[in-house]
């Protein structure tokens, strides 16, 4: 579904993002591990076609997107979500769900119809809106609404376009537990067409839900597996618990 | 983002009604004086489109007006077209110049738009200034009225003039509000307020801050053709900077984001002047205050902190325990 080959990213003399293959089934949910640094946002960057990379080829369902834009690259399918809050800030919740939802259904260029009351536009906040657990707050401004209910509706705007990929960039950070549990939910009652790439700090929450994890160190994939085999994999212990590297 | 409210229809309609009145029982100066109000107020209506949703604040829409007022009468006075082309042909040229414009300046924002848009109005006026075929800086006369004989109106009538120019404010008003309202509309002002995740729900952003400034030509484009058809002879003066920060000045003296607001702001602004220059001559001087006062107390503009007060009463009644939503504006503060 997502084949990446050979890609790096270079800013000047430092390499992020060194030489990475990677390659994911459709409906995978691939987690992305590895200690600040290590080049997993940039990834995404690269993947979402905010960045461009110095070498290498990218391919959704075979074909080669490396020269599209973010903008054509979300049109085919690929979703993202922030680690840090990219949302309408003025605007209230459900207002975000409705411009996302007008932009996946092909709306945001219509000049008559009214989109807050168009019937597949309202469907589609109702159905995030229960998915992310925002029913009862969708009034509210995300300005003043709490960082919670921010986070998930940052996944919210990202699954309101109905992606093909979904990019979710440490969607737990700065949650508390009960908050964790509920995305680990979310994450199991996806449908199985979305295919997921998932960079997550909290361990319980990555080993539950991956089907396979990518390692990455210094801009460089060391590891590869499944949950099982990254466990017990001694270079993925080193990085995270000892050697001078960071703990994440 | 823009709501249709009940409160905003009901502020609109009665801003007709009471420039009706003001027209029909009022002498010929006092027609002259709604004429003058109607052709800003659809001027601030386009501007408050691009300005007030868009974050675009333009300094040239004033320019994109005398554009449409000179294309129309290029083609009927200078070339002999009948007038209702010769219209057609003048709000075409304001979209197209206004698209331009929008196409160009599309990943500027904030001082740098200004400047841009203000560099591409004074290069429209200074051509039009220039221009000896068109009078340079005599203007330009010879424009002839529509005959609407044909359905009962007598255009040469000031009374019948102003009503249907009340008639084109309404339209104008009532297409921008269905734009604004639209997934087009809405989209525009999730550009304002976050681009880039606009960007990442996959929108053309800067397309579609281009095709938001060829519709705000358009009607920007129904203001110039009125004040062509008003005095049946157009100067350069139409195009000058200044012109578009007076509707500039009306927009946030209404209520920047509101549609309604700049209707309230030219009615405001054009009656100030009159009746106060009949006192002093530093009537620019108590404009000014206004002004001033308008933007200390919170930047809403008279119709917008109108429109505060109520949300804020409303949701106080509705919800006394809840008072972090209270006072926020169910219609769209400035997005």
């Amino acid at each position: 579904m997502l084949e990446v080959k050979g890609l790096s990213k270079d800013f000047g003399g430092l390499h992020v993002i060194r030489d990475l293959s990677l390659s994911v089934t459709a409906g995978e949910r691939r987690v992305i591990l590895g200690p600040n640094g290590a080049g997993k946002t940039t990834l995404f960057h690269l993947l979402a076609g905010t960045l461009k990379p110095s070498k290498g080829e990218i391919f959704l369902d075979g074909q080669p997107i490396k020269a599209f834009d973010a903008v054509k690259r979300a049109r085919l399918g690929i979703a993202r979500s922030y680690q840090k809050n990219n949302l309408f800030e003025t605007l209230t919740i459900r207002e975000n769900l409705m411009l996302a939802a007008a932009a996946a259904l092909g709306k945001s260029t219509h000049m008559v119809k009214d989109s807050s009351r168009h019937p597949d536009i309202r469907q589609r906040i109702d159905e995030i809106a229960e998915q992310v657990s925002l029913a009862d707050q969708l009034d509210q401004t995300v300005g003043t609404a709490s960082y919670g209910n921010r986070r998930q509706l940052e996944v919210g705007l990202a699954l309101a376009t109905r992606p093909k990929l979904l990019l979710m960039d440490e969607p737990t950070s700065g949650v508390g537990p009960t908050m964790i549990d509920r995305f680990h939910r979310l994450l199991e009652q996806l449908p199985r067409d979305i295919t997921v790439l998932i960079i997550e700090h909290d361990m319980d929450l990555a080993f539950g839900v991956a089907d396979r994890i990518t390692v990455l160190n210094f801009g460089e994939k060391v590891f590869e597996g499944t949950p099982e085999d990254t466990r017990g994999n001694a270079t993925v212990r080193d990085i995270y618990l000892g050697t001078g590297g960071y703990h994440a | 983002m823009f709501y249709q409210t009940k409160f905003r229809s009901i502020t609109l309609i009665a801003a007709l009604i009471f420039l009706a009145s003001y027209a029909s029982f009022g002498s010929y100066f006092a027609r002259e004086i709604v004429v003058e109000i109607i052709i800003l107020a659809i001027l601030a209506i386009s501007l408050d489109l691009c300005a007030g949703f868009g974050g675009m604040v333009s300094l040239c829409h004033g320019a994109i007006m005398g554009v449409a007022a000179y294309a129309f009468a290029i083609m009927s006075a200078k070339l002999g077209w009948p007038l209702f082309p010769s219209a057609l042909i003048g709000l075409l040229a304001a979209v197209v110049v206004s698209g331009l414009v929008g196409w160009v300046t599309a990943r500027t924002n904030g001082i740098f738009f200004i400047m841009a848009t203000l560099a591409f109005g004074q290069m429209a006026y200074t051509f039009f200034f220039k221009s000896r075929w068109l009078g340079g800086d005599d203007g330009m006369g010879g424009i002839s009225r529509f005959d609407l004989s044909a359905i009962g109106l007598e255009m040469n009538n000031s009374l019948t003039f102003t009503y249907l120019g009340l008639g084109v404010l309404l339209l104008a008003y009532g297409l921008t509000a269905m734009v604004m309202r639209s997934g087009f509309g809405r989209t525009l002002s999730g550009i304002h307020v976050n681009e880039d995740r606009m960007k990442a729900l996959g929108v053309n952003t800067a397309a579609h801050r281009a095709k938001a400034m060829a519709f705000s030509g358009f009607i920007a484009g129904l203001a110039g053709l009125i004040a062509a058809q008003h005095t049946l002879y157009i100067s350069p003066e139409l195009l000058i900077w200044t012109t578009s920060g007076e509707a500039l000045i009306v927009v946030i003296l209404g209520g920047l984001g509101t549609l309604v607001g700049p209707v309230i702001g030219a009615i405001l602004l054009v009656l100030m002047k009159h009746e106060i220059s009949d006192y002093t001559d530093y009537w620019h001087a108590f404009i000014g205050l206004v002004l001033i006062f308008t933007v200390l107390a919170g930047g809403r503009g008279v119709f917008g902190q109108i429109e505060y007060w109520l949300n804020s009463l409303r949701s106080r009644h509705h919800d006394p325990d809840n008072h972090q939503t209270a006072g926020k504006p169910q219609g769209g503060d400035h997005a």
